[in-house]
């Protein structure tokens, strides 16, 4: 690859070759390995035997138009219902003085904490007959739960905070300024905001909606448990179905994994699209007065708002979690004779390596969030502040993991790692799962990043370089510092979706060991609910605190500004 | 800002630390439960000096692992929660021929030459006896109007002996049971436990054909539950043990057999509300000889294994 057409500024060439190996090693590898296993059958017994025989058989089969619709279906509504919830508040909470601003911060950043088969299992709990709602209140909602609508309702409650996370922070950095310039020349407030502000923030809103998109035909919980009995299958529940039902279908498998990752894909270079018509660019050298307005009469209606959304997002999974956790037996209901601490000193007791299997996780957390941050920032950096060429290459590579459903990138990392001829592994080793994780989850900083790169004008790290600074400083002391609050936030967002990954943990980690969501889907397996639901809480809690306290230190550090 | 420096630090030595703990000298995958083959771990390697690394998940994720390792396997002794698992594995040539010395007291239809029964649960209907329905006693009990949209039927396309079940019983009468049992809104509600936690709680009052030793260890634990095994016979699951033919530790493997049907090891497989493999050891619940077994022929039903799921698929989710 040529690294000569770096005209405009910086030396790109280091970051470039960082992003590439990295890119290469966590994302190409393991997809490679799956493009290769849908092509060759029998390439687990190390064969490259009849070639495209799957091919015909899994795309001729009758139900695929079904599940392929249906994938798109979900997609679409859960990221219509997440804009829906997202983006007024998103945008109260940018421009205005929201009371208890903070508070509703931290209660609509918890969803992303809770996995979201737990959140559905909490909601099947509270919603089905004789559940939590009908013990309290006498009636259930359980037609709603089991439908279409109740598998948008229950999905857009886990992912919309992806969204309102990303407009808050964009239309906060686009600011009122740009919109008081539209003022000042005549326009209304809703025509300055129409045609000005939200325009200017579309970078972050496209890219976070696009998240949601994936994220919601990617998902496997939430589908499994409430689409099924609905009726409704999806692609990943058949990939499922393929990959667990003896005899086991990886061909088939991997050609549907193709084809979710080309509708992946497809909504990327839509959203690539839309952004490419014109420049985001918002944050230029001028410092900006971050004054906010009062709410004035909707104060109240907005403070309500965000109580109901709060409530159901993140207030009715956890007491439910919290309320089964606390359970003696499930049989016994809500009942204070039945309340009972016996599921979480078993935590604390290391009961069937309950503590292990915490330190496991937040452990593979935190290194996930390094590497993918490093690998993250790299690549956003070469593919919006350089003029390399081959650039593309780099975005999608991006892309792709966003689409592959967990399951799949496992059986991809066991396909290309397992190899005998290999000198050295990291499977069966806790790399396999690092390395995983890194797949999945590296998406998250790479967006975010590149959503903050394309706000930064060309013209700061060009004066720099007129200044007399080399690119590695320019990079270091002017781009990176303003990037870094999407970063960081990314990258927590990654500590927290990697200590509860489920999906990939369950086939891929190495005898022996225990991650939270293999502990948790053990209990479940075997029946002890209260338990598996115990560690829930108590890894929720934690996933959360830690991020807060951290993003405070930093704060405190000066490292970033509120 | 050294506070999370020092977490990375700890994070990456944990993770080295992991990484050299992976490797050890038997290595056995099983299909549940993580509980049992801890216990039978502890103990073997406290017999015995030779430590053991397992894999715990479903029947289907550990066939898919094995599946995607065949390149390159690395297990030594796989338990299995389908007996279809040893007979095809058998044909594939996969497995080692051994008749470990203390299953003398298996009853022959459970070992054959490569493959013996570590337990073997069976299927019965689990009730919620706080639902307010009626004991049920039978499985045609279920279509009756008192369980109207109360009864949970585990899928049998992701559990063998919920297909075995399906099958034998849909044999008899040309699916007959299972159109009324739709009739009168009966669903299929996932893998086993997905079919359980609903009854549990309440929302149902029945699974026809739930795992029996994970709703008698729910009752143990105190919740109002209770395993009907039906007069009219039902299906058992035994769950095979099998040596793989790469394992490079087939001594070790073997002894790891024994000490599984061994007095001790039987006695685990009891404790945790499974049939013990041997007939001499006793257990804290029905065993074989007290259930009727349905009749079936197993090579015919798995041979038309993809039509009996079509034919369900049709009923229940057909629209």
């Amino acid at each position: 690859m040529s690294t000569k057409a770096n005209g405009s500024v910086g030396g790109a060439a280091p970051a470039a070759w960082l992003a590439i190996a990295g890119l290469i090693l966590v994302v190409a590898i393991p997809f490679l390995a799956v493009v290769l296993q849908g092509i060759f059958p029998n390439l687990g017994q190390g064969s490259f035997s009849s070639p495209f025989s799957s091919l015909v058989s899994t795309l001729n089969d009758s139900a695929l138009i079904g599940m392929a619709g249906n994938t798109i279906l979900l997609g679409c509504c859960v990221v219509a219902a997440s804009a829906l919830v997202a983006v007024p508040l998103g945008v109260f909470r940018a421009l205005y003085r929201i009371p208890l601003a903070p508070l509703w911060d931290v209660l609509l950043l918890v969803p992303f904490m809770i996995p979201p088969y737990i959140a559905t299992l909490g909601w099947i709990m509270t919603l089905q007959p004789r559940g939590y709602l009908q013990q309290l209140v006498g009636f259930n909602l359980a037609p709603f739960l089991f439908s279409l609508f109740g598998m948008t309702l229950v999905m857009a409650f886990n992912t919309f905070p992806v969204v309102y996370f990303a407009v808050s922070r964009t239309v906060e950095a686009v600011g009122a300024r740009y919109a008081d310039v539209g003022r000042v020349f005549g326009a209304t407030p809703a025509r300055a905001f129409w045609r000005i502000t939200l325009p200017l923030s579309a970078p972050g809103l496209a890219a976070s909606l696009m998240l949601v998109f994936a994220a919601a035909i990617e998902e496997y919980g939430t589908p499994a448990a409430l689409g099924r009995r609905a009726g409704f299958q999806v692609l990943v529940t058949g990939i499922d179905l393929r990959i667990t039902d003896w005899p086991i279908d990886l061909p088939g498998a991997a050609i549907l994994s193709i084809l979710l990752v080309s509708m992946s894909l497809f909504t990327f270079l839509l959203q690539r699209w839309i952004l490419a018509r014109r420049s985001y660019q918002t944050v230029g050298g001028k410092p900006t007065a971050k004054d906010k307005r009062p709410l004035g009469k909707i104060k109240m209606p907005v403070l309500i708002a965000f109580a109901v959304v709060s409530f159901l997002a993140t207030g009715v999974p956890l007491l439910a979690i919290l309320a089964t956790a606390l359970s003696r037996t499930i049989s016994g209901g809500l009942a204070f004779d039945n309340i009972s601490f016996n599921n979480f000193i078993l935590v604390f007791s290391n009961s069937a390596g309950a503590v292990g299997a915490l330190v496991n996780s937040f452990s593979l957390g935190i290194g996930t969030a390094l590497i993918t941050g490093l690998i993250g920032v790299m690549a956003a950096y070469t593919v919006v502040k350089t003029k390399m060429r081959g650039r593309i290459a780099i975005d999608t590579l991006t892309i792709i993991p966003n689409a592959l459903p967990g399951i799949v990138v496992a059986v991809g990392l066991i396909l290309a790692w397992n190899m005998p001829w290999l000198p050295a592994t990291p499977y069966n080793t806790a790399f396999i799962l690092l390395l995983a994780y890194c797949c999945i989850l590296l998406p998250q900083p790479v967006r975010y990043t590149t959503a903050a790169f394309q706000q930064i004008g060309d013209n700061l790290e060009a004066a720099a370089r007129v200044f007399g600074a080399g690119s590695l400083t320019a990079f270091r002391r002017i781009l990176l510092p303003l990037v870094f609050p999407s970063l960081a936030s990314a990258m927590l967002l990654v500590f927290a979706l990697a200590s509860r990954e489920l999906v990939a943990s369950v086939v891929i980690a190495p005898v022996g060991m225990q991650t939270i969501a293999t502990f948790i889907w053990r209990q479940f397996e075997q029946g002890s609910i209260g338990l598996g639901m115990a560690m829930a809480f108590i890894a929720i809690l934690i996933t959360t605190l830690l991020p807060l306290i951290l993003l405070m230190l930093l704060r405190r550090s000066g490292l970033v500004a509120e | 800002m050294l506070k999370s420096l020092k977490s990375i630090t700890f994070g990456v030595f944990a993770a080295a630390l992991m990484a050299g703990a992976a490797h050890a000298d038997v290595t056995v995958y099983t299909a549940g439960p993580q509980s049992l083959i801890d216990k039978l771990s502890a103990g073997f390697t406290k017999q015995t000096g030779i430590k053991v690394s397992v894999f715990q998940a479903t029947t289907g994720k550990v066939m898919a692992r094995i599946e995607a390792e065949a390149a390159n396997p690395v297990v030594d002794v796989l338990v299995s929660a389908s007996w279809d698992t040893a007979t095809d594995f058998a044909k594939r040539g996969w497995l080692v021929k051994y008749s470990s010395p203390n299953a003398a007291k298996v009853p022959d239809f459970l070992k054959t030459d490569s493959a013996v029964a570590q337990g073997i649960s069976a299927l019965g209907i689990a009730w919620n006896t706080k639902s307010g329905t009626p004991k049920p006693t039978e499985w045609a009990d279920l279509t009756k109007k008192e369980y109207k949209d109360l009864v949970n039927i585990p899928d049998p396309a992701q559990s063998g002996s919920s297909f075995e079940l399906t099958a034998a019983l849909a044999g008899q009468d040309n699916f007959k049971l299972f159109n009324d049992l739709k009739a009168n809104g009966a669903i299929i509600a996932g893998a086993n436990a997905d079919a359980l936690n609903p009854v549990l709680q309440g929302a149902k009052a029945a699974v026809f054909g739930a795992v029996d030793y994970i709703t008698l260890a729910s009752k143990a634990k105190g919740e109002s539950i209770d395993v009907i095994f039906p007069a009219s016979g039902t299906v058992i699951a035994p769950r095979p043990a099998m040596i793989l033919n790469w394992s490079k530790n087939q001594d070790d493997a073997k002894k790891f057999i024994d000490y599984m049907l061994s007095d001790e090891g039987q006695k685990m497989v009891a404790d945790e509300m499974l049939m013990p493999a041997r007939t001499d050891i006793p257990a804290n619940r029905p065993l074989i000889s007290d259930l009727k077994l349905l009749k079936y022929d197993t090579a015919t039903v798995y041979g038309k294994r993809k039509e009996t799921l079509a034919e369900i698929t049709k009923i229940y989710c057909g629209k």
